[in-house]
């Protein structure tokens, strides 16, 4: 019977899984497998960002090891609506190449991820796909540096080494093209997790445009300039996501591949790669100019943690769970049925014995204005309270008729 | 002497001016017009001053540059510190240093006999100060936003009519050229008829996160500082960044709701009416104690089909100003002189004697005193600056809410939404609350 039982999950399981994959509409494939950074670390990091969209199936194909032998590396690009390069190393053999080129001029989707940047400085096409690069050699000889200075796009064409960075800090990511559908929707800036801010990429740049830059300071031994963070390019019919953040090394920590502002704008650019377009909704916690925002986990907060977090609130700790509920009140406020479920997951708040009155205080304010008659006994009990006294009757003054 | 008679209507401290004039006309011949020239010292409008920070210290420094026309002669400011600063700027002008100072603007306008008070507060104070001055009737050169909510404007509004003071805005832009030109040109339809307008502001402010309790400065009147918003501990956060708390400010939206969207109403003829559809988006912070949106993009739809989007600068490629599109054309203007067109001949364009001639002013300041002096409408009055900060204001609720929201601008009210409509007004922390007019 026991027997039964397991094959009976095991085959439900197996047809979840197939619909799952089923639901997915696009294929991706991340290549990696050498590289000056933490290729280990970085793959999987990459699959789970893209798979989350719930729109790819990922793949990931490894090269052989630096050195070895490439002869065998043909991964079967037309399979895939999207290849993600995550790999700086040795050449691939020309049958392997071809095949690449082939499925970018026919139309195939490319995401470039940060170190993808750096490789191939001898093959021609990839520094055209890449539209920008930097280091092993690359100068003048590659094409300008290109970026924005004063809010005016430079190519420059100075003498000089390609790629550069200072040490790695939080910046600014501003939008340059806000209309761009990659970018549509998002704040014009938001403050992005810890990073290398690559600057100095030069290269063809043909066919590009730049989505987002950064501002490289001086004082974090930058050059001064806007530095372009996230571009397009077309190649053939192909589409090119160029994203120049996401560094991740041997910290245990990647504050870079964390940060929401780069997960989603390298979901949305990989969507976009493929099909042209983005369908994706903006997540509720978006980062802006205010401070970034970290997903330790990849995963985005859940109502239930965030009223969890509110509950146990105090004044020294962060409020990011608050602004999480405000998101999601503005999100149902043109329907009752769903604001009247928030709403009463907000009063078992206020209800609870153990929740703090900092946390509780948080809620009335925002029961202040979107609450119902619902709340209104829990907010008036709570006036005599002498901690949440004044909240409760700003409450419900505001929610006295007009 | 007809204009002195009318000034006189205006001033409560000139039983001395008039004695001495009368007697001695010729010694003091221009000032009674406001023409310049150093006035005698009983000629002088005498003003207070209510908050003293920053904006408030950089106003009485523009009185003070008037050529002697003003005499300050009492401060006020919940900050001693901000007092003292304030004296020792009057110092540095020439003029005496010697002025009455108060901690509580209620005994302020109790004791004090004035002409005019300047106020520059934080915009949660807005709503009971300027209505107190008004009710004092005093005149009062107020800085905008005049209101934190609508509700608060309304009564200002009413406060002043009631009360028939002078009222000048601290919209100081339409006493600049090229704002005044600007809107010259688009009202008398030098780029046809407006269809849309696009105001750009400044993005907005970085986050502090959440700095620790700290103890008050003993200079600091914390609770006074707080008013009628609601008590909180203090973090180190009061002057000039009140502007990223929503319980004071809402931000560089509504604080530059009181110059562009302004302008933008000058030009367009909206500056007594307001819009009837508005819809948009707000960022807000993730993290910490600043909360007003960091970006904001809403558009407003008015009954005689304009539509006026206002956004940061960062969303629009004029980047910050004013841009009024005609089916003719367009016009451009922003701080720093700008006063761009579509075709540099509509700049060269010859207003006509029969045409629309706004109000001109070239010293915000000293438009005030001479309006003071002759009874005469500013050009920045109050019921003006109240339209222009509806637009932010009803921004705001579109973008907290995530609603449209439907205005009637004739009743002032918002249709069919009482969710928002709560949003109209703020309640206040006990014992402040606003008069009932």
């Amino acid at each position: 019977m026991k027997k039964i039982q397991i094959l009976f999950v095991l085959l439900a399981g197996f047809l979840l899984f197939q619909s799952c994959q089923e639901k997915r509409a696009y294929r991706a494939l991340i290549i990696t497998g050498q590289s000056n950074h933490n290729w280990m670390a970085s793959s999987p990091i990459l699959k789970t960002i893209l798979d989350q969209t719930g729109l790819f199936a990922t793949d990931i194909a490894r090269t052989p090891k630096e050195g070895g032998d490439m002869s065998k590396f043909q991964p079967d690009f037309q399979k895939y609506n999207v290849v993600v390069m995550a790999y700086n190393g040795d050449s691939w053999p020309e049958k392997t190449k071809t095949a690449f080129l082939d499925y970018v001029k026919n139309g195939g989707g490319v995401v470039i991820y940060h170190e993808a940047d750096n490789s191939f400085p001898d093959w021609k096409e990839y520094n055209e796909i890449i539209g920008l690069g930097g280091w092993n050699h690359r100068s003048e000889k590659d094409g300008p540096y290109v970026y924005y200075k004063n809010n005016v796009l430079v190519r420059d064409t100075a003498k000089g080494s390609a790629g550069s960075h200072g040490p790695q800090h939080e910046f600014l990511v501003k939008a340059r093209k806000p209309d761009h559908p990659i970018l549509k929707g998002l704040p014009v800036a938001w403050m992005h997790g810890k990073d290398e801010l690559y600057s100095t990429l030069r290269g063809p740049a043909q066919n590009m445009e730049i989505l987002a830059t950064a501002y490289a300071d001086t004082a974090k031994r930058g050059t001064g300039r806007d530095e372009p963070m996230l571009m397009t390019i077309s190649y053939g019919k192909g589409r090119i996501f160029h994203t120049a953040m996401g560094h991740v090394g041997k910290d245990e920590t990647h504050p870079a591949t964390e940060c929401v502002g780069f997960i989603v704008t390298l979901q949305r650019g990989a969507e976009w790669a493929a099909t042209g377009n983005v369908t994706q909704q903006i997540p509720i916690d978006f980062p802006n100019v205010a401070c970034s925002v970290s997903r330790p986990d990849y995963k985005e907060v859940t109502l239930s943690e965030d009223l969890d977090k509110i509950s146990k609130y105090s004044i020294d700790k962060s409020t990011r769970y608050y602004t999480d509920l405000q998101a999601r009140i503005r999100k149902v406020t043109g329907d009752p049925a769903a604001l009247l479920e928030l709403e009463k997951k907000m009063v078992q708040v206020l209800k609870d014995k153990n929740a703090t009155a900092e946390g509780k205080k948080l809620l009335l304010r925002e029961l202040a204005w979107m609450g119902s008659d619902y709340c209104l006994p829990v907010v008036q009990e709570l006036q005599k309270d002498a901690d949440l006294q004044e909240a409760a009757t700003f409450a419900i003054e505001r929610m006295k008729p007009q | 002497m007809t204009t002195q008679t009318n000034r006189r209507a205006f001033l409560k401290n000139s039983a001395v001016a008039s004695v001495g004039s009368l007697i001695l006309p010729s010694i003091i011949p221009s000032t009674a017009l406001g023409m310049g020239g150093k006035p005698a010292p009983s000629n002088r409008i005498v003003m207070g001053a209510i908050g003293t920070g920053s904006q408030g210290r950089s106003n009485i420094g523009d009185f003070l540059e008037l050529n002697n026309q003003v005499q300050f002669v009492a401060l006020c400011d919940v900050d001693t510190g901000s007092l003292q600063k304030a004296k020792e700027k009057i110092a540095k002008s020439g003029a005496k240093d010697d002025q009455r100072t108060y901690g509580d603007f209620r005994e302020f306008l109790e004791k004090e006999k004035l002409d005019a008070v300047t106020i520059a507060l934080p915009d949660h104070w807005h709503g009971i100060i300027y209505t107190a001055a008004a009710e004092k009737k005093l005149h009062v050169y107020g800085e905008k936003p005049i209101c934190r909510t609508i509700h608060d404007g309304q009564t200002i509004v009413k406060a002043v009519q009631k009360n028939n003071i002078i009222w000048q805005t601290g919209s100081w832009q339409r006493s600049r050229s090229n704002f005044h030109r600007g809107a010259e040109l688009v009202i008398n339809g030098r780029i046809g008829k407006i269809q849309r307008i696009e105001v750009g502001l400044p993005n907005g402010n970085k986050g502090i996160g959440t700095p620790p309790v700290q103890e008050v400065p003993k200079e600091l009147n914390w609770d006074m500082w707080l008013g009628p918003a609601p008590k909180v501990a203090y973090r180190g956060v009061s002057h000039w960044n009140w502007r990223w708390i929503l319980d004071y400010s809402g931000g560089q939206l509504t604080d530059w709701a009181g110059h562009h969207i302004d302008i933008a109403n000058w030009g367009a003829g909206l500056e007594h009416t307001g819009p009837v559809e508005i819809s948009g988006v707000g960022v807000y912070p993730r993290e910490g104690i600043y909360n007003v949106p960091v970006e904001y993009d809403f558009n407003c739809k008015y009954a005689n089909g304009i539509e006026m989007r206002v956004c940061n600068e960062g969303r629009l490629e004029m980047g910050s100003g004013t841009t009024w599109y005609g089916d003719k054309g367009w016009i451009h203007v922003n701080r720093g002189e700008t006063l761009v067109a579509s075709d540099p001949k509509i700049l060269q364009e010859v207003i006509g004697e029969k045409e629309i001639h706004l109000i001109k002013s070239d010293n915000h300041w000293q438009n005030f005193i001479d309006c003071v002096r002759s009874g005469q409408k500013t050009i920045a009055p109050v019921e003006v600056a109240y339209r222009a900060i509806s637009v932010g204001l009803l921004g705001e609720i579109a973008m907290q809410t995530g609603q449209t929201i439907h205005w009637d601008p004739e009743k002032e009210e918002i249709i069919g939404n009482p969710m928002a409509a709560r949003l109209l007004n703020r309640p206040y922390r006990q014992p402040w609350h606003l008069a009932t007019l």
